[in-house]
């Protein structure tokens, strides 16, 4: 609202988890706003970009979704070097995919950029029926992890907007660190270089 | 598609007939002329194609072109005989007609004669010669019921692979990509099945006349003509094609390759696919089979040159862009609509310079160690970590 604080930042995003949990869907929720039964299997990674608002500051994400099969996993560093965020995406009825979650988390851990906002997303929250992996074990993860946690759903869009806000909110240059709710203070010292572009 | 046991024995005017009614002019409508808006129609094979009228244009002279180099090889045959191109066969004039080949398959192989040259010119036809005639009939059925992580993932691909296809999204589709798919996951378990093979293997189907021949194709691609182990367990393969890639690009185009380095950019961002995928899913897939045209005949070294020519013919806006997103959105922008394959093979084989196979082998070699060394020491970090975790 105040323009005085406008800043416009660059972030890229990459989203890591098991095959078919979700990602792709996730992304076309964020970016379209839009959900397909079968999407289209992602072979390396697919690139999208889409814009938020937050606080006094516009945040454009550079999302880069991956392919989940296993293999595929050698080029993950590719996509994850320099990334300000990653979603790690497990499906709620599936155990193995949590599992695997984990592993994504301590590989972004050790090789990742330390100031990385990660976020874990238990995807297809809408099939409740079929629920394998506890919300709670999920969360209490993600505390003891240093990572966010939402229950999402690409298909009834539940949480999936919410995820990507969260990161923008949290993302280092935007922290109104130590208190987030109480008074803002514009933190505006570091403007690094990657911020400065005017043009598009 | 493949249910009726239709025989191959139509006489070649027939063909031509059939050749000639199956390439529709684009007439877009009244209304879509006069606002320059986007154009929905189905390609020649059967892909919603959404582009500009400006698209369809270009669409309808490359298929005048294709008409045309339909006569050439129809006169071919008329003189030399049937089955010409195969060098064995006239064995005094192989060599004119390899160069004679190489030239005219470069401008593409008239789409009804694709199916019978592919398979004679990439070594499927030897392929399936080597094994008894049942061996596909036979493997099929011996692992229709079977279940392994492969057929799951296949399994969960089928309706995934180009959805709202008019025949690939069908029942009768999805079988018949399923038997091929699965099948060659237990011929090659070193493969299994790595996704991407789903949309190659799609656009097989469609292009060859029987679903077994589609396999041989498969088999022949990935056993002959690319390089090896770009599918297996950590995608090697792939990791070292990518290497030798960016080598080219700094020999070829510096000032691109220069720009984008200094902004971090890597090109592996949008080639992995285009290798592992041939391009099926990049590209307007009549464009994509005019460089399957020329893969099948010169081998694996073609998807550089395509490559290279994409990244080439937006050398100015690319060198322009500043941020991934501007550069991503140059190279998506161009692949979705390139509609005319001719510009882009002319840029490939004629504006890049020699590009020597033996050279390329060199650089692959050299790769090798250093790829595998990343590799290894990512899966070894990686373990390290779980065994922290484990104590």
């Amino acid at each position: 609202m105040a323009s005085s604080g406008n800043k416009n930042i660059n972030a890229k995003l990459v989203l890591l988890g098991d095959v078919a949990t979700g990602k792709s869907s996730l992304v076309l929720r964020f970016v379209k706003g839009q959900f397909v039964e079968f999407q289209e299997s992602t072979i390396g990674a697919a690139f999208f970009s889409q814009t938020v608002a937050v606080n006094d500051a516009t945040v454009k994400f550079e999302i880069w979704d991956t392919a989940g099969q296993e293999r595929y996993h050698s080029l993950a560093p590719m996509y994850y070097r320099g990334a300000a965020a990653a979603i790690i995406v497990y499906d709620i009825t599936n155990q193995a995919s949590f599992d695997r979650a984990k592993k994504w988390v301590q590989e972004l851990q050790a090789q990742g950029n330390p100031n990385m906002v990660m976020a874990l997303a238990g995807n297809k929250s809408d099939l409740l029926d079929a629920r394998k992996v506890a919300a709670e074990e999920a969360q209490t993860y993600a505390q003891e992890n240093g990572l966010f946690f939402m229950e999402t759903s690409a298909k009834t869009a539940t949480n999936v907007n919410d995820v990507f806000y969260e990161i923008a909110k949290r993302l280092p240059r935007l922290q109104q660190a130590p208190n987030p709710s109480g008074m803002v203070l514009v933190d505006r010292p570091a403007d690094r270089a990657t911020g400065a572009s005017c043009c598009s | 598609m493949y249910g009726g046991g239709s025989s191959g024995t139509q006489s070649k005017r027939d063909m031509a007939i059939e050749y000639q009614a199956q390439i529709p002019i684009l007439r877009p409508s009244i209304h879509a002329r006069r606002a320059n808006m986007t154009v929905k129609f189905q390609d020649l094979y059967g892909f919603t194609v959404e582009g500009n009228v400006d698209d369809v244009n270009v669409l309808n002279d490359v298929r005048e072109k294709v008409r045309e180099q339909g006569k050439v090889w129809w006169e071919l045959e008329c003189s030399k005989g049937p089955n010409w191109y195969l060098e064995d066969s006239h064995v005094f004039s192989s060599f004119m007609n390899g160069i004679t080949l190489k030239r005219l398959i470069r401008k593409g192989i008239p789409p009804n004669l694709r199916p019978t040259v592919w398979f004679s010119l990439s070594g499927a036809a030897k392929k399936k010669s080597t094994v008894p005639d049942s061996y596909y009939r036979d493997l099929t059925s011996a692992v229709e019921d079977k279940i392994t992580p492969a057929t799951k993932q296949i399994d969960h691909d089928l309706p995934r692979t180009f959805p709202g296809h008019s025949w690939l999204d069908t029942p009768e589709g999805h079988a018949a990509l399923r038997r091929v798919l699965v099948g060659y996951s237990f011929r090659d378990s070193d493969v299994g099945y790595c996704q991407g093979l789903n949309y190659v293997a799609a656009l097989l189907l469609l292009v060859m006349k029987t679903e077994e021949d589609a396999f041989w194709m498969l088999a022949v691609l990935l056993e002959n003509v690319l390089v090896n182990d770009c599918y297996t367990s950590n995608l090697s393969g792939c990791h070292v094609e990518q290497r030798v890639f960016k080598d080219l690009l700094t020999k070829k185009c510096p000032r691109i390759a220069a720009h984008l380095e200094a902004m971090d950019f890597d090109v592996s961002l949008v080639c992995t696919e285009w290798f592992l995928c041939l391009y099926s899913k990049s590209l307007p897939s009549e464009t994509t089979m005019r460089i399957w045209d020329v893969l099948f005949y010169e081998g694996a070294k073609v998807l550089f040159n395509v490559a290279l020519a994409v990244f080439k013919m937006n050398e100015e806006e690319l060198l322009r862009a500043h941020h991934v997103g501007d550069v991503i959105n140059v190279i998506q922008r161009t692949t979705h609509h390139l509609f005319d394959p001719d510009e882009l093979l002319t840029v490939a084989f004629e504006k890049l310079g020699f590009m020597i196979t033996t050279n390329i082998s060199k650089q692959r070699k050299k790769q090798e160690p250093a790829v595998m060394a990343e590799l290894d020491q990512r899966v070894r970090r990686l373990n390290s970590l779980n065994g922290d975790d484990k104590q």
